[in-house]
């Protein structure tokens, strides 16, 4: 074998830059739909906005396989307790989409029994704003969680201290 | 060693918990099953995993603040709740609006019912396992959502009524948009049909499931096209007519089954009728103007007077300013409309402030939802999705 | 008949169950004593109105009216198209009224939705417990002297705590 053909065909890279690129390029999402908010996702996973190209079209709707929880739509207080459950139900490494303006911050509902705001209790790593936020949007706050994903280094998980 | 016979195997139900996150279930519900084998003998559903206080809000928004309150209940349809509100302030305050903007609201009545039947039918198909229905209604809805943008400026919250008339008219050209949409939800349409009606699976799955009786439809207070698919012969668009309905002309789909497969055929039928609705209102479509008078105070006057004269600022500022604008009478309204699940009505007690004192939605979702229980029971656990999407449940509505 | 008359014939048979009859807009309001209301509906029924449209309440606390609270019916008769507004009156101390379950089974889940809301308690009502609130909610969101923006459940949740923490990045 000379060196021409071992160019073109071996690819050398750092092992956190491999895990990164393949986690970005396979997030699998679930999605978290409960309102309004919900069929502008279902019109991202249709076909004129198509997220399958991002490599997310897995939508298995089960916590245990999917690495993506997208909240869209208004979270009750009735509904929090689910959420809680369903978040805690996902294996680590996990990100979070708080989509549109009721799960990032109550949006036009500021009523007694609408969270103000998922961050308060799960960490979130992007927002979306738009009532509801147009498919575009979407697709654009997913790039830019797979920039996110594309720095992290495996230095940064640490278990966490006991209390 | 003896042998294992019947009467020796103690059977028990088994409570399933068909759970408020699942894909099968339209939004947030929760339904409390119990089985024996794969038989339901008892479901209670559970509701409340959206409330969002929608009532609450209307006491402290002004009249025309709640119509971007009203598109986040049937969100499938926005358009037909801020035209159904519209119409309950205008009877509570008195106030006639022009026949161009009663055409225009039907017109886009008839697109919302439309695109809600595609995605109802769609989602039905998909929870029974049938895919393509679904993606080629969604293709539709793009492009019903496209003419939504032309006309009011998003896709889905659109807010385009104001109490007295329309935020604004619709464009030079508009017309061969909506007719170029027209024939290509005719072909959906069709298309459609052909893959289900006939289809040996989807008959198997849908006929004699989830039957309902006249009586128990009036008594369980249901309308809209699962009423009409027992054989009830009430539209309001035809019978109360809203809205110049009357000088239309369409039919009313009507079925005498009542099961699943009959509301299918019925809002299949209701698609068709809505395309010569909308044909007919393009053609007819009087000139004239969308607003109202606006020194009456309940509508904000065009842009350009706004900027350039002073009775246009003065106008402005009478309606938006806190403590200045409407004062309608003391008193109450209901007015019935048919929306695309069933009679939607706003109910709106006044006190005379620019507030209302209570604004009610009358919601179809929740008056229809509460007959599952009784139709599941005797049938088995995979005929729940088919009735579950046969009565199009939209939680927003449901808990508002 | 037209709605007008049969009011005015149930204002005859019944006369110390109703308050008043008015009009607004068209509509025909009639206003009755809470605990009659079984009797009225029953008469209303029998008189051609026979689907049940929508059951609410009011909380007249800055309006004024008869009493506190006003449960209001909203009845259509098929054959005529006629609708007619049946309101029924009960007081704060004892708010309590029979339940019209019995004669058209939509009542049951919108009187649920009544008593979750506003406290009314319905007599005779098969299950009468909270349906859009959670079960242990404390108190009746849409009463006038409620907040809107609630007594702090909103905030009242637990912060997760994950067993792995992440380093934040700066973008």
């Amino acid at each position: 074998m000379n060196h021409d053909d071992v160019k073109s065909n071996v690819l050398t890279t750092t092992l956190e830059s491999a895990i990164n690129w393949g986690r970005k390029n396979s997030l699998w999402p679930m999605p978290f739909g409960t309102a309004c908010c919900g069929i502008e996702f279902m019109a991202v996973l249709a076909a004129r906005t198509d997220i399958s190209r991002f490599g997310a079209e897995a939508i298995r709707f089960s916590p245990r396989q999917s690495d993506l929880l997208i909240v869209a739509g208004r979270i009750s207080i009735k509904m929090m307790p689910v959420l809680i459950r369903i978040y805690e139900q996902m294996p680590e490494p996990k990100w979070v989409i708080s989509m549109g303006a009721c799960a990032s911050t109550g949006g036009v509902f500021d009523t007694y029994s609408v969270i103000q705001g998922v961050d308060q209790f799960i960490p979130v790593d992007v927002y979306v704003p738009g009532c509801p936020p147009r498919p575009e949007g979407v697709v654009e706050g997913l790039m830019k969680l797979q920039d996110l994903v594309d720095k992290e280094k495996l230095s940064d998980y640490s278990p966490a201290p006991t209390k | 060693m003896t042998r294992v016979t019947e009467q020796t195997l103690e059977t028990d139900k088994m409570v399933l918990n068909f759970g408020p996150q699942h894909p099968a279930t339209h939004g947030t519900l929760r339904i409390i099953m119990e089985l024996e084998g794969e038989t339901v003998t008892k479901a209670t559903p559970e509701i409340g995993y959206l409330h969002s206080g929608f009532e609450k809000l209307g006491e402290d928004l002004d009249f025309n603040q709640y119509i971007t309150i009203t598109d986040r209940m049937n969100y499938l349809s926005p358009l037909c709740n801020n035209v159904a509100y519209a119409l309950a302030a205008e009877k509570l305050i008195g106030i006639e609006v022009s026949k161009r903007t009663e055409y225009i609201r039907v017109l886009m009545c008839e697109l919302s019912r439309i695109a809600d039947h595609l995605l109802n039918v769609g989602m039905l198909a998909v929870d029974l396992g049938a895919m393509t229905a679904f993606l080629y209604g969604f293709k539709l809805r793009e492009d019903i959502y496209d003419l939504f943008e032309i006309a009011t400026g998003t896709r889905l919250t659109t807010s385009y009524t104001l109490v007295g008339g329309l935020m604004r008219d619709i464009p030079e050209g508009y017309d061969k948009a909506v007719l170029k949409v027209l024939d290509e939800v005719d072909e959906v349409a069709n298309d459609i049909e052909t893959l289900l009606n006939k289809n040996r699976i989807w008959q198997d799955r849908t006929k004699n499931i989830g039957i309902i009786s006249k009586d128990d439809a009036i008594s369980y207070g249901i309308s809209g096209p699962m009423a009409r698919a027992t054989g009830i012969e009430w539209d309001i668009r035809v019978n109360e007519p809203y809205s110049r309905y009357d000088e239309f002309d369409f039919d009313v789909a009507i079925a005498l089954n009542g099961d699943v497969f009959d509301r299918y055929l019925v809002r299949m039928e209701e698609i068709r009728q809505s395309i010569k609705i909308c044909r007919q209102s393009l053609s007819k479509m009087p000139a004239g103007d969308v607003i109202v008078d606006p020194g009456l105070g309940y509508s904000l006057p065009p842009k350009d007077e706004v900027y350039n004269s002073i009775e246009g600022l003065i106008y402005h500022f009478e309606v938006t300013m806190p403590n200045r604008g409407m004062v309608p009478p003391v008193g109450e309204a209901y007015v019935p409309t048919e929306s695309p699940n069933g009679e939607l009505g706003f109910y709106i007690v006044s006190d005379g402030n620019r507030t209302p004192y209570r604004v009610r939605t009358r919601p179809p979702s929740l008056i229809n939802y509460s007959i599952f229980s009784k139709l599941i029971e005797g049938h088995m656990l995979s005929d729940a999705p088919a009735i579950l999407g046969s009565i199009n449940i939209i939680a927003g509505e449901l808990d508002r | 008949m037209p709605t007008e008359t049969i009011l005015s014939k149930i204002k005859e048979r019944l006369p110390d169950a109703v308050l008043d009859i008015t009009e607004f807009a068209g509509e025909h309001i009639l206003h009755v004593k809470g605990q009659d209301i079984l009797k009225v509906l029953t008469e209303l029924k029998d008189d051609g109105f026979h689907f049940l449209a929508d059951l609410t309440a009011i909380d007249n606390l800055t309006l004024g009216g008869f009493e506190r609270f006003a449960v209001s019916y909203h009845l259509l008769s098929h054959k005529t198209t006629e609708r007619a507004t049946v309101k029924a009156y009960i007081s704060e101390e004892k708010p309590s009224l029979p339940s019209v379950e019995s004669l058209w089974k939509t009542a049951d889940w919108q009187e649920r939705e009544v008593f979750d809301l506003y406290g009314i308690k319905f007599e005779g009502h098969p299950n009468l417990i909270r349906i859009m609130n959670p079960d242990d909610y404390d108190g009746y969101p849409l009463r006038k002297d409620y907040p809107r923006l609630g007594r702090k459940e909103r905030g009242d949740f637990p912060v997760i705590d994950r067993p792995i923490q992440k380093k934040k990045r700066q973008e």
